[in-house]
């Protein structure tokens, strides 16, 4: 049974588009990274698989179940970090922390002190006080630490410093391999090229590219440059056999570049 | 529930102190100088026109419990414990909204009406805790200058305002329903707070307009800490505020909550 599976999912706000048949699936033990600019339609798609907003039409099922009606059901089992993470000023993350836990039903904090110390996260101070990085792992915890079986990731590394980034990759792996799914919204190219298993582009609120990313990079091969200064583009054999060049290689394109052609071709048909 | 209305509880807790203990220092006040100005009251009130005195519910200021209903809590108590309960669920919805802590608490296994409803118990007990402290002072205050007031009658007084004071949490909740931003939640109902208390006040000063007093729940505020409390009102109002709350989940649970 997929852990996210949507059918045409569509939300409008008044008469304005946030998302629109947006059909994807996420299989358990898989990370699926959700790219697009901001505005694209990212969070507008994980507040609705949340039931934060109703979908005007199509569905979401995860686990199975309906977003809507077994919206509690389905919470029980996922961890989610809300895109620009939040608590309040004057609460500590300990307290947040023991608060979820009592929602969940669970005895202790779970993993939450040893995720703590992993991610050098200060549990007792005020989260009005620490800074952007350091609530980011507050919330971090809170959305992993009773061993979901979906984490819905908005912007996860947002603020985290490049140790703590790498930290936060290890532990997406380790979800993974546990047999959980993840549902990774970000803007790192990089860290989703390196974490994801499948990647969905997201334009102006439509989905347009689902894809593994090794097929994602394969299949753009028309794209690849070749390093050579010719006055126009030629094929590779072509600029083989050519006299006088004594080799040539294809240079591979990033996922960055891949995405950036999706925005390069909207520029274009504007 | 429980776990969130203690968590909720706990966040405001310095409420308690912020609005219980002005309250009462105030009402300690007035209690302890009421045997120092007695009689000039008796002569001062004798000269107030006869609609004013009807209006402020001051046809005599014969003892101390009439001087602290006319100073206390006919007109400062139940606006500024009216004001505290929509600050209260407030700060539980829209608030939680707006710091973000609204969507980490619905990522947990907690409906939105589960939600609601905590914030409005949470409000409730945070209302009678305030109104407990305000009393136990006020009540200190009486002993310490030997004014005479009757713990009866307070108890009375204050434990009168708590389902007056509900019913606008209510009324909080319900706009939280149309409304996640703090300003409009606290501005419109406080408004709606003014609004009852004037049209009220003016129904009592001008009978020809007495129908406006229908509009306006302090009609059934009474004087409580003379008359004792109107069980009927007391439990009306407790039970209209409930049902409005409950409306205003239903509607909170329909609402999309956008980032």
């Amino acid at each position: 049974m997929a852990a996210i599976e949507t059918e045409g999912l569509t939300k409008f706000y008044g008469a304005a588009r946030g998302i629109e048949d947006v059909t994807l699936t996420v299989e358990p033990g898989e990370v699926f990274g959700f790219l697009g600019p901001n505005g694209a339609g990212k969070t507008t798609t994980i507040r609705t698989l949340l039931d934060l907003l109703h979908p005007s039409r199509g569905s979401a099922r995860i686990f199975g179940l309906d977003s809507r009606r077994d919206s509690v059901a389905i919470r029980a089992r996922l961890g989610n970090l809300p895109g620009d993470f939040g608590y309040g000023k004057h609460s500590t993350g300990r307290e947040a922390l023991t608060l979820l836990a009592r929602l969940r039903g669970l005895d202790g904090l779970g993993r939450g002190e040893q995720l703590a110390r992993r991610f050098r996260a200060e549990l007792d101070r005020p989260l009005g006080r620490l800074s952007r990085g350091n609530r980011q792992k507050v919330g971090l915890i809170l959305a992993v630490f009773h061993r979901p079986e979906l984490l819905i990731l908005d912007e996860p590394t947002s603020g985290l410093d490049p140790l703590m980034q790498e930290e936060f990759l290890a532990l997406v792996r380790e979800e993974r391999e546990r047999g959980c799914a993840v549902f990774l919204s970000s803007h790192e190219l990089d860290e989703v090229e390196r974490v994801c298993d499948r990647v969905g582009i997201i334009r102006g609120g439509g989905l347009i590219a689902v894809e593994r990313i090794a097929d994602l990079l394969e299949k753009t091969t028309q794209h690849r440059r070749v390093e050579v200064e010719f006055v126009e583009p030629v094929a590779l054999d072509a600029v083989r056999s050519m006299p006088g060049v004594s080799g040539a290689e294809y240079v591979h394109p990033t996922l960055e570049q891949v995405f950036l052609t999706y925005y390069e071709e909207e520029g274009e048909e504007r | 529930m429980i776990a969130l209305a203690a968590a909720q509880l706990h966040e405001r807790r310095r409420s308690l102190l912020a609005w219980g203990l002005p309250i009462g220092l105030w009402s300690a006040f007035v209690v302890a100088i009421y045997p120092s100005v007695e009689d000039a009251l008796a002569k001062a009130v004798a000269s107030y026109p006869e609609a004013l005195k009807q209006a402020f519910g001051i046809a005599e200021l014969a003892s101390v419990e009439q001087y602290l209903n006319a100073e206390m809590l006919s007109l400062i108590v139940p606006l500024a414990v009216g004001y505290l309960a929509v600050r209260s669920v407030a700060s539980g919805l829209s608030g939680a909204a707006e710091s973000g802590r609204l969507d980490v608490l619905l990522s947990a296994p907690v409906s939105r009406r589960r939600l609601v409803a905590a914030g409005f118990a949470a409000a409730a007990v945070e209302l009678a805790a305030v109104l407990a402290l305000g009393l136990l002072i006020c009540l200190l205050g009486s002993v310490l200058a030997g004014s005479g007031l009757s713990f009866a009658g307070a108890l009375a007084g204050y434990a009168n305002v708590w389902p007056l004071a509900l019913l606008f949490a209510a009324f909080g909740v319900l706009v939280t329903a149309w409304s996640l931003r703090t300003p409009i939640v606290t501005g419109s109902v406080a408004g709606l707070l003014v609004a009852m208390y004037v049209a009220d006040l003016v129904g009592r000063l001008d009978t020809n307009l007495d129908w406006v007093r229908y509009g306006s729940v302090f009609r059934y505020y009474g004087r409580a800490i003379e008359e004792g409390i109107d069980p009927l009102a007391f439990a009306g109002l407790t039970a209209v505020a409930a049902l409005v709350a409950a409306l205003g989940a239903i509607l909170f649970d329909r609402r999309d909550l956008a980032s």
